[in-house]
């Protein structure tokens, strides 16, 4: 039996090989390539899904390890809680890897005079680390 | 994109023709002939057509494109068809190459939806993105006269009288970097209003923007078109015969639209600016017939910008299909666009 991310590739051949080209109307034709395109994208994510979830979970655990290290009671609550969300994204599965990064960075943004600009920049650069891998795993599918 | 009937189309063909008749004194003798609906583009749906009446003066022929705001369409939040043809009223008077504006209804009452009557320019407007549009961009930029207009066209929007025009109902920017925030905040709220998870790369690219917005103070204001570039100009006899799509016009920093220009953003396969122009010949001949110097670390900084834009543009686009507001599967492709486009956000703050 076929995979997911094998059907849906296979769709999409279909139907930019097979039914698109077939289509007289203009729009209608669009749409049946469109449909070709956006099935062979969601065949690559489906396929890279769960090794790509694992590693997203991973990179931000050792994130949010390495950036609570580097803070402390002075610093920020909202900043800490961030940082403690990201941190527990492999033991806990409801961690929402995205969302728990983009509070981290609104945190950092939000506490950055606080911080200071040189821990500033060095969080933050810690942080584009991981943001750098997750979007080459998303790009291997996106591009 | 089309999703009107063909009954519909010949329906609403009636109610353009009784609407112009009515606008033109022409009554029943009012004709629309060689009536297209043109496909590019997922603002406004557009239509062009030529009319041809008879009064006491004689038989008249004239050219109208038409844009409806259908209500579902990309940049429905920021793009207003009233404050186009406001700006093209105000251009009438400049040496800015733009479509004149006739008539302005925002009564849904006429044809459907809110509409613009403007005079059908000739021209073409090939895409860049394109095999035929890039040979077109190719074969005019190897005759070299389209690049000149192409720029000669920036130099006239970026030195028309924008007051004396009556444009800044379009909002003037105070001192600093306001011009700056501004933008920054506009595109932001598009980003809010697409009901999307925001990638933690697009909370830092705006976080980077806000805190880094420099002052534009050097220049004077300058009324920027915010996206110029090739397939938003008509062409005609290898010049620029329009520019279209006045979809984001703002009274700011001229070198909004310059970085615009220089960005990768716009070419292919090529380095000439927007498939078009050398890069050195752009600045070169910018730069003296504006007297504007063209700052390029300010130009970095909006490369960020229209990375951010570009992003929160996707993002809309494939909000739109995603929330059953518009049909049309291209809208929804667009939401793979949007980690292409972090990709240049995040390369140029050095990630």
């Amino acid at each position: 039996m076929l995979s997911e991310d094998e059907l849906l590739g296979r769709m999409a051949q279909i139907l930019r090989r097979d039914i698109g080209p077939s289509v007289e109307d203009g729009f209608a034709k669009t749409q049946a390539f469109m449909a070709g395109v956006i099935l062979e994208k969601l065949s690559g994510q489906l396929r890279h899904a769960a090794v790509h979830d694992r590693d997203d979970r991973a990179d931000a655990a050792r994130l949010g390890t390495e950036l609570g290290g580097a803070l402390g009671p002075d610093d920020g609550e909202a900043l800490r809680a961030a940082v403690a969300t990201v941190g527990r994204a492999v033991e806990d599965p409801d961690v929402a890897v995205g969302p728990a990064l983009n509070e981290l960075v609104r945190q950092l943004y939000a506490e950055r005079d606080r911080l200071g600009g040189e821990r500033f920049t060095a969080l933050l650069q810690r942080t584009r680390r991981t943001l750098r891998a997750r979007l080459d795993r998303q790009l291997e599918y996106s591009a | 994109m089309s999703t009107t009937s063909t009954t519909a189309e010949g329906d609403l063909e009636g109610r353009i023709r009784d609407y112009l008749a009515g606008k033109l004194g022409a009554g029943s003798s009012l004709a629309l002939r060689d009536v297209q609906r043109i496909a590019v583009g997922w603002s406004h749906e557009t239509w062009l057509f030529d009319a041809t009446w008879t009064d006491g003066a004689g038989t008249h022929t004239e050219g109208y494109c038409l844009r409806r705001d259908p209500g579902n369409a990309l940049l429905r939040e920021l793009s207003d068809l009233g404050v186009q043809y406001k700006v093209l009223l105000g251009l009438a008077g400049t040496d800015v190459p733009a479509p004149r504006a006739y008539f302005f209804e925002d009564d849904p009452a006429i044809l459907g939806a809110p509409f613009l009557v403007m005079e059908k320019v000739p021209g073409v407007c090939p895409s860049p993105w394109g095999r035929q549009g890039q040979q077109f961009y190719a074969e005019a930029a190897a005759r070299g006269v389209l690049p000149l207009s192409f720029t000669d066209a920036l130099i006239a929007l970026h030195t028309c009288d924008w007051r004396s025009a009556g444009l800044d109902f379009l909002g003037v920017p105070g001192a600093g970097n306001d011009f700056c925030r501004r933008e920054v905040a506009t595109w932001k709220s598009l980003i809010e209003q697409a009901e999307f998870d925001v990638d933690p790369i697009l909370t830092d690219t705006i976080g980077w923007l806000e805190a880094n917005a420099p002052a534009t103070d050097a220049r004077p204001l300058a009324l920027v078109h915010g996206a110029y570039r090739t397939g938003n100009v008509l062409v005609h006899d290898d010049r620029v015969s329009a520019i279209l799509d006045w979809e984001t016009p703002v009274i700011g920093d001229p070198l909004y639209d310059v970085a615009y220009v220089l960005s990768e953003l716009n070419r292919e396969g090529t380095e000439l600016l927007s498939n078009l122009v050398d890069r050195d010949t752009f600045i070169s001949r910018y730069e003296a017939g504006t007297g504007i110097e063209i700052d390029l670390s300010v130009c970095d900084y909006y490369h960020v910008l229209y990375a951010m834009r570009s992003a929160a543009f996707w993002m809309s686009a494939s909000g739109l299909f995603s929330t059953g507001r518009n049909p049309d599967l291209r809208l929804a492709r667009t939401a793979w666009s949007v980690p292409v486009v972090l990709n240049q956000a995040a390369r140029r703050l050095g990630y």
